[in-house]
């Protein structure tokens, strides 16, 4: 998948290894769901978005670019920028700042630029 | 134009569902319109009034102190949002993103795996404002955010930055936020600002009487950041973001200085300028607004837009109005204000009423009397002097100035032809992010003047999964009008082409 001989700098791992935790909660989770990144249960406040969730579970990135491999994470919050993608149930480059959260949801962290055509989570 | 123009689904399309949108859709309902606003947040309010409907709702002691932080001006908005909740006239839909606006009125739509056209009579362009793009050394590492990101995070995330936390750049929205979190029990390590005391001395020509409550309101927000004891700078210059794989320090210049703190989430802002993708793909003109140092759509001053295309695309019963953020960065107020006036102005070209009223022209001129001030007050900063040569420019390319800057020397010299060679502009953003700065680079190594040139906008403006292209619905081919191709060179024989087929 997109690999080339100036990547990756910043090796990905599907490991949800804490980066410096840059946020934390106003208040404990109450409704919470559960999704999963990478294979791993992670809980989300009910009607919050893909990115916060992601934020608030200190991943340390949702993608690495397909350029150079540098990790990236959401930057604008609000649909501009485009650095919050991230494959959702099976489908690659949707936008985490402008998806909510769903129970059961299948998130994963994207390593360059995702496979156009075959779902990779079946 | 083809003969049997397809039954239009509502007589208006408003395009974003902030407070200017939100006060157009209102006013025109009201007036007996069907109208079908399209919004990418999940609730109406735009960025301003996001999620208030749900922190309302939450008694809960942490919600109680979020709205307290938060202020009334986001309760300003609750108002509004239940009159706009109460309209059955409008079809409201939320989680949707429009990636083209063609001046017949035909606006395509994706939501979740769905895409499609819909169709006014009248198109409303309300998407509102961005916060200007700012390349500085090490803006694309993780832990850098923008000030509105943080904002959005409270609002709907409900969360709050922890750990070592720096603040710069200049605006409203940064002092603000700044209180706000001071407010949660969040200290900043540092607030630094990049404008000057002679800035504000300079604004204070500009002070009219709306002016005075918001000067009042900013120095109660330095004078409570203060006494808690947070650090602040103004002068501010050359900022820079380290770190391996995330932020771990910042530096930058005050008075001739170099300093560097430890940092774990730099928060940047420098202003918010209008949001020109899709005025810009739809054809309108633009123009460059000095004193904002930004592109706005030109129009009248009930939010007409200045068609660029030739007469037989832009001739027709449908014209693109422009209203609030989106056309001209006024705030909450003027947004709604002149939501209200564009409404007014489509029902007279509906045949309903006598166009906009001198009451409705003159709140918008009253809420915006307070921008000049705010322009001298907070200049741009961070964005103000073109990046250095290995600063990225494109996120989404990971093109640096240097790589802009040699392309344009050799002879890429205008946004098309240095899009087309370099990438800049075509990733997922669309050139969101990078193309003032191109622009601004292009004119620098040039040594053109007037308005800055921008990218020539294609549809999708913004990207559509293939499957969903797959179940395109809602186009009729033949009743469309033609797409024109004249920025490619190699078409120039034939510079239209019929739109897709079926
Ligand atoms: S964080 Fe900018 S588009 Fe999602």
């Amino acid at each position: 998948m997109n690999e080339s001989l100036t990547r990756p700098a910043f090796a990905y791992s599907s490991g949800l290894q804490p980066g410096p935790k840059m946020f934390s909660d106003l208040a404990p989770l109450t409704d919470a769901v559960t999704l999963s990144v990478d294979g791993q249960p992670v809980r989300a406040r009910a009607g919050e978005t893909v990115a916060a969730c992601l934020l608030r579970a200190g991943v340390p990135y949702n993608r690495l670019t397909p350029v150079s491999g540098a990790p990236r994470l959401p930057y604008c919050m609000i649909g501009h920028c485009f650095e919050c993608l991230v494959e959702i149930d099976g489908i690659g480059n949707r936008q985490a700042c402008l998806t909510l959260v769903r129970d059961g949801m299948k998130v994963r962290r994207q390593d360059g630029a995702p496979p156009a055509l075959e779902p990779s989570v079946p | 134009m083809s003969i049997n123009a397809p039954l239009p689904d509502a007589d208006v399309i408003i395009v974003g569902c902030g407070p200017s949108g939100m006060a157009a859709a209102v006013e025109l309902a009201e007036a007996g319109c069907s109208v079908i606003v399209l919004d990418m947040q999940p609730t109406p309010g735009g960025q301003i009034f996001r999620n208030l409907e749900a922190n309302l709702c939450d008694t809960s002691l942490a919600g109680q102190s979020l709205l307290a932080a938060l202020g009334p001006a986001y309760r300003a908005g609750a108002d509004l949002i239940q009159r706009f909740r109460a309209c059955s006239r409008i079809d409201y839909r939320p989680q949707t993103t429009v990636w083209e606006v063609r001046p017949d009125g035909t606006v395509g739509w994706l939501q979740g795996m769905n895409v499609g056209y819909v169709r006014g009579r009248q198109v409303l362009l309300a998407h509102g404002a961005m916060e200007r793009p700012v390349p500085f050394p090490g803006w694309t590492l993780p832990g850098v955010m923008t000030a509105g990101a943080v904002q959005t995070l409270l609002k709907a995330g409900h969360l709050k930055p922890s750990g070592r936390i720096v603040l710069a750049g200049t605006g409203p929205l940064l002092l603000l936020l700044a209180n706000q979190l001071h407010q949660l029990g969040v200290k900043p390590a540092l607030v630094g600002r990049t404008d000057r005391l002679s800035d504000s001395v300079r604004a204070m020509r500009h002070l009219r009487p709306g002016g005075l409550v918001l000067l009042v309101k900013g120095l109660g927000w330095l004078g409570r950041l203060k006494l808690a004891g947070v650090k602040s700078v103004t002068g501010l210059e050359n900022l820079a973001a380290d770190g391996a794989q995330s932020v771990e320090s910042v530096s930058f210049t005050v008075g001739g200085k170099r300093q560097t703190l430890p940092c774990d989430l730099l928060i940047v802002h420098d202003g918010i300028v209008p949001a020109i993708d899709i005025p810009n793909a739809a054809g309108l003109r633009l123009q460059w607004d000095g004193p904002n140092a930004s592109w706005r759509p030109a129009t009248t001053p009930d939010g007409l837009g200045a068609s660029t295309l030739p007469p037989e695309m832009s001739a027709g019963p449908c014209v693109l109005r422009v209203t609030g953020d989106a056309r001209k960065i006024g705030g909450a107020d003027a947004a709604m204000a002149h939501g209200r006036v564009a409404a007014q102005a489509i029902l007279a070209a509906l045949d309903h009423g006598a166009g906009p009223s001198a009451e409705a022209l003159r709140a918008v001129d009253k809420a915006l009397s307070v921008r000049p001030f705010l322009d001298a007050a907070f200049p741009p900063g961070l964005a103000q002097d073109l990046p250095d040569d290995d600063t990225i420019v494109c996120r989404c390319e990971e093109l640096t100035a240097g790589d802009l800057r040699a392309k344009i020397r050799s002879g890429f010299r205008n946004m098309d032809a240095l899009r087309g060679e370099t990438r800049c502009g075509m990733g997922p953003c669309q050139g969101r992010n990078c193309m003032v700065t191109a622009a601004r680079l292009l004119q620098d190594e040039t040594r053109a003047a007037g308005c800055l040139p921008t990218f020539r906008g294609r549809p999708p403006i913004r990207p559509i999964p293939l499957g969903a292209v797959a179940r395109l619905s809602g186009l009729a081919p033949r009743a469309t009008i033609r797409l024109t191709l004249e920025d490619k060179p190699e078409n120039a024989s034939e510079d239209t082409v019929d739109a897709p087929a079926e």
